[in-house]
């Protein structure tokens, strides 16, 4: 049962970064009906831009930070990665979706331009700041000390730092998606682009602001990651692949889904292949993990095609 | 402020943005500096991104006065002078002039350092290189494109053919100049630098000349080259093979052994007395003669009487030259090997660059000839007429028809004898990179491109492909039963049909799912399989792979063959396999299937609704493009000899799909060129830029392909018509539609 629950929470912990990921995808999906294949270099791009502004205000190693520096460090990572995080993904909605929409280029040109992109940012990235796994936050407080230990079930500060934030920015998306005026008008494009023009809703701006919303998410996202983990240049591409199938195992568009779809491919991920009821000895084995999750996506979408929540933003939320 | 003054900050930001990312495109690498940042601060923080910021000025003002120069850029002549000077620079910038390690290797500048001051080359060599005025190829240059561009802007003919003159000036002389370096290096020589300079220098004249001969009206180069093949099919064609028969045999050489480098006149001398049979000494002597005028005659005959018989003689003539002269290439050069002159072991060794174009030469001429034989009725009378469907999958817009067969003819050419003359790595790369990729965008064509199913994971066929073979010809742990142990080429059957199996396998419950859930979930796919070849080690040998396949072997009664190390045996065989399987992917392009997989794409629901049964449709696209990655799967088994997973990743997969959509989707030429292309880049960047940032000059050239041109390289007709209306492409297909309505 110890062991059920601290795979629960580390399941948790990884399915709220897949869901935070996910947002982005899927509302880019809502507005665009695209899969935007250059949001994980968004979420690169957040954790390096959080990197860089984290070490220029407190410099690298280790540093010994009271309880409210390591809360003022942990909301600066956050917002810069947020900040850095928007701005790319404003800039690649204006270099890399708006031209091809003024042309009307097919869906798949689309798709081709996000992957030059995605190729591009963490390549550039790559070159400006190296290609080895090792570049570190600096270490403000003990990532790994337990925070609560009931009966051998025990959660890590990071791991509450990123269940916490995540679930805090996802009430906040939620918010702003059904009662402020901005969510009314991501809503309307997403529902009816066309018809939402009509009623006077600028949809270039929509979309942009749609970005910069979802690569806000997806950059602290990345600055979680990266606090948690390390940061490198191709460090998107598996959370992005994961949090694609998390977003299309909700059902893209939807973002509940989106939400609901992350926490449940995290908590597969970390229950499945180890099964802790089984006891003792494991079960499938962690090489597989990949495997279950793709085979349970599959299953899903055999008896669900269009995810558990069903699609489309505008009518879910 | 008013909008207008927005308008313009906001570009002069983005330009100077775009200023600021290419300085960090071009700055140093981070790589291992313990200073964080520093390949930043250095691009950012150094004079040099004043440069780069000038350059976003220069952009800026290029847009603003866009409108003003917008008249001059549809005058005759714009385009083909732009593409001239793309690739004169391309030449002198980029491109090697000299890859013999002796003088000095590689590009024009390094070379012309050296070659100015050499006193074996005469001086008109050295005058060029720059001995009197440094950089001397640069300045003629810019005075031949600046007198174009004049030409272009003021309307005088007496500058325009100036300026053509000045052209072909410096582009022989540069030839002239880079044969001297050659016959002073005396050594073989691959590199291109020359060749295109000469081709770019050509456009450039010939964009003068029409220049020169047009007055101010406008003239798209499409319709002037759609003038000059219909006006007689295959003229074009014989006055190519004709220029490629001369070069090939009163400049090149024809032997290049070293210290026994000789051109066909010396041949004779060179053989006598060795045992070469009298066919080959014929041709040595006087046949090779005696063909090469014949060919040249009847074809030459044949295209201005456009007379079908005489089509037909001149193929025959064609073919029976270049049979004669492949056999006496194989009889001198496999007697040389047994002379070992220069350490040849086998046949085809040391065979010169003149020989190839002369086969080349033939080929095109038959293929002149064949044209003119099977012309269509109509086609001299009116070029440009529409022709039966069925015959256009190969077609871009805007293009005639025999343009598109004289491309047809070039391209079989340069693919059959071209690779002979190239460097052993270049070799390398056609087979291993290029071909392989080509044949996987072909295949996936079918499903992307045709059926408009996203599929994500097209590697993992490849990987099917290749883990049977291994299987079948015993290299995995997992032994095949003894009576099917097979040699790769005899595994291809069995691969194919696997993955048939495999590709209904997945299509069959997936199906019914919509573009991006299928994405997923044959990205899944393609993962699981790579996974599974990962972990299950007492079937695949897990991370290690399959060592030792063997290489493919061929026994049809009196025929054995058998491949080895060389490179270029398996570009025969790959080539083999891409002609007939773009040969049966044209015949089911516009088939019913074909018609059926264009509907479905388009819209499913009303395919349903007119009785096509959209899951066997979209299962069988399934299931012939997971064949056709199959078959390359075999082939790269055998070529390479060992396979593990790590050969099969899904950036592979992402990449064949980058390559059916920028080479344009849905149409054959285009998933050709689209592989192609972006195979050929890396290996053509490794000269350019540092390794490890050729992927992000390859993400930007994506990128803006997508930006600038996003139905692709060579758009199919279908997808171009969906893009710009159907008044601007015209083929059988749309001309039955009046403008406006349908598709």
């Amino acid at each position: 049962m110890t062991d059920f629950l601290n795979f629960l929470i580390a399941g948790l912990t990884r399915g709220s970064i897949y869901a935070l990921i996910a947002l982005g995808y899927t509302l880019v999906y809502g507005v665009l009906q695209l899969i935007n294949f250059a949001h994980s270099e968004v979420f690169m791009s957040g954790a390096f831009g959080s990197l860089i502004i984290v070490q220029s205000v407190i410099g690298r190693g280790v540093h010994h930070l009271p309880w409210y520096g390591v809360t003022g460090v942990l909301l600066l990572g956050l917002t810069s990665g947020a900040l850095i995080g928007a701005i790319v993904a404003w800039g690649l909605e204006r270099v890399a979706y708006r031209p091809l929409r003024k042309r009307g280029a097919p869906k798949l040109a689309f798709l081709i331009s996000a992957i030059g992109m995605s190729f591009f940012l963490s390549q550039l990235a790559g070159k400006l700041f190296n290609r080895f796994s090792d570049n570190n936050f600096p270490t403000y407080y003990n990532v790994n000390k337990h925070l609560f230990d009931i009966r051998g079930v025990h959660i890590s500060l990071i791991q509450t730092i990123m269940i916490v934030s995540a679930v805090v920015m996802m009430l906040f998306l939620d918010t702003l998606v059904t009662h402020t005026k901005l969510g009314k008008s991501i809503r309307g494009v997403a529902e009816d682009a066309q018809t939402a023009a009509l009623m006077g809703i600028n949809i270039d701006k929509t979309i942009s602001r749609t970005f910069i919303i979802g690569g806000a998410l997806g950059g602290a996202a990345g600055f979680l990651f990266g606090s948690a983990f390390t940061v490198y240049n191709t460090m998107g591409f598996i959370p992005g692949v994961k949090a694609f199938a998390a977003a299309v195992l909700g059902g893209i568009g939807n973002i509940r889904g989106a939400m609901l779809g992350g926490l449940l491919l995290g908590v597969v991920e970390s229950l499945v292949p180890t099964a802790p009821w089984v006891g003792g000895h494991t079960w499938i084995g962690t090489q597989w993990t990949d495997v279950v999750a793709f085979v349970v996506l599959v299953l899903v979408l055999m008896f669900r095609p269009t995810g558990i929540l069903g699609e489309r933003l505008g009518r879910a939320a | 402020m008013s909008a207008d003054v927005k308008t313009n900050l906001k570009r002069l930001l983005a330009c100077l943005g775009l200023g600021v990312v290419l300085a960090l495109m071009i700055g140093d690498q981070e790589g291992n500096q313990t200073d964080f940042g520093f390949a930043f601060k250095a691009a950012v923080f150094h004079p040099r991104i004043l440069i780069f910021l000038g350059i976003g000025v220069l952009l800026y003002l290029a847009m603003t006065f866009r409108p003003r120069v917008a008249p001059y850029l549809t005058r005759a002549g714009v385009r083909p002078l732009a593409a001239g000077t793309a690739s004169v620079v391309a030449s002198y910038g980029l491109l090697n002039w000299s890859d013999s390690g002796n003088l000095t290797n590689g590009k024009l500048s390094t070379l012309a350092h050296g070659a100015r001051d050499t006193s074996g080359i005469s001086v008109i060599g050295r005058l060029f290189f720059g001995s009197a005025v440094p950089g001397l190829y640069w300045i003629l240059f810019v005075l031949a494109i600046a007198l174009a561009a004049a030409a272009i802007i003021v309307q005088k003919s007496a500058l325009a053919w100036g300026a053509a003159g000045l052209s072909v000036l410096a582009g022989v002389w540069g030839f002239v100049a880079h044969e001297m370096v050659r016959s002073y290096l005396h050594s073989p020589d691959h590199s291109t630098g020359a060749f295109v300079a000469l081709l770019g220098y050509a456009t450039i004249a010939s964009a003068s000349v029409t220049v020169a001969r047009t007055s101010g009206s406008e003239a798209a180069t499409g319709a002037f080259l759609d003038r000059i093949f219909g006006w007689k099919p295959g003229f074009p064609l014989f006055v190519i093979g004709t220029a490629a028969a001369l070069l090939g045999t009163f400049w090149a050489s024809w032997f290049s052994p070293t210290d026994k480098n000789t051109s066909v006149f010396g041949m004779s001398d060179l053989f006598h007395g060795y045992p070469i049979n009298g066919l080959t000494s014929a041709y040595l002597g006087w046949l090779v003669w005696v063909l090469l005028v014949a060919s040249v005659v009847v074809a030459g005959a044949a295209t201005w009487l456009q007379h079908k018989l005489l089509g037909w003689a001149s193929v025959l003539v064609g073919a029976v030259a270049l049979l004669i002269s492949l056999l006496s290439m194989h009889n001198f050069s496999r007697i040389a090997a047994d002379q070992k002159f220069d350490g040849a072991v086998q046949a085809w060794q040391n065979i010169g660059t003149g020989a190839w174009t002369l086969c080349a030469a033939f080929t095109v001429l038959a293929g002149a000839g064949w044209m003119v034989a099977r012309k269509p009725v109509d086609a001299a009378a009116d070029p440009v007429s529409p022709r039966p469907i069925g015959s256009d999958s190969l077609v871009s817009p805007g293009k005639s028809f025999a343009f598109t067969q004289a491309m047809l003819v070039v391209v079989l050419a340069g693919a059959l004898f071209y690779p002979p003359t190239a460097t052993g790595f270049w070799q390398t790369v056609l087979v291993t990179e290029i071909g392989t990729y080509v044949l996987l965008a072909v295949g996936l064509n079918v499903v992307v491109g045709w059926a408009g199913l996203l599929d994500l994971g097209f590697i993992a066929f490849y990987a099917i492909g290749s883990y049977t073979t291994a299987y079948l010809t015993d290299t995995l742990p997992v032994k095949p039963p003894h009576w099917l142990h097979l040699s790769p080429l005899m595994a291809i059957p069995f691969a194919i049909a696997i993955c048939l199996v495999a590709g209904v396998a997945l299509g069959f419950p997936t199906l019914r799912l919509r573009g991006d859930y299928l994405a997923i979930v044959t990205l899944g796919f393609g993962e699981i399989i790579r996974i599974v070849a990962i972990n299950a080690k007492s079937i695949t040998n897990g991370a290690q792979g399959a060592f030792g396949i063997p290489q493919p072997v061929v026994h049809l009664g009196p025929l054995h063959l058998k491949w080895g190390q060389d490179p270029l045996q398996y570009w025969y065989l790959l080539l083999v396999f891409i002609i007939v399987v773009v040969m049966l992917f044209r015949r089911l392009e516009n088939s019913r299937l074909g018609r059926a997989w264009a509907a479905v794409r388009e819209d499913e629901v009303a395919a349903q609704a007119t009785g096509v049964n959209t899951v066997r449709v979209k299962l069988l696209a399934f299931a012939i493009g997971a064949s056709t990655s199959g078959l390359a799967g075999v082939f790269f088994a055998s070529q390479i000899g060992y396979i593990n997973p790590d050969n099969f990743v899904l950036n592979n997969s992402i990449l064949v799909v980058a390559y059916v959509v920028f080479g344009g989707m849905g149409s054959l030429s285009g998933a050709i060129a689209g592989a192609a292309v972006l195979t050929w880049l890396p290996e053509f960047l490794k000269a350019q830029v540092p390794a490890e940032d050729r992927q992000m000059w390859i993400g930007a050239v994506i990128l803006l392909m997508m930006i600038f041109r996003p139905a692709g390289l060579l758009p199919a007709k279908r997808r171009a018509a969906e893009l710009s209306g159907l008044d601007k492409v015209y083929s059988a297909e749309t001309a039955a539609v009046p403008a406006g309505e349908g598709m």
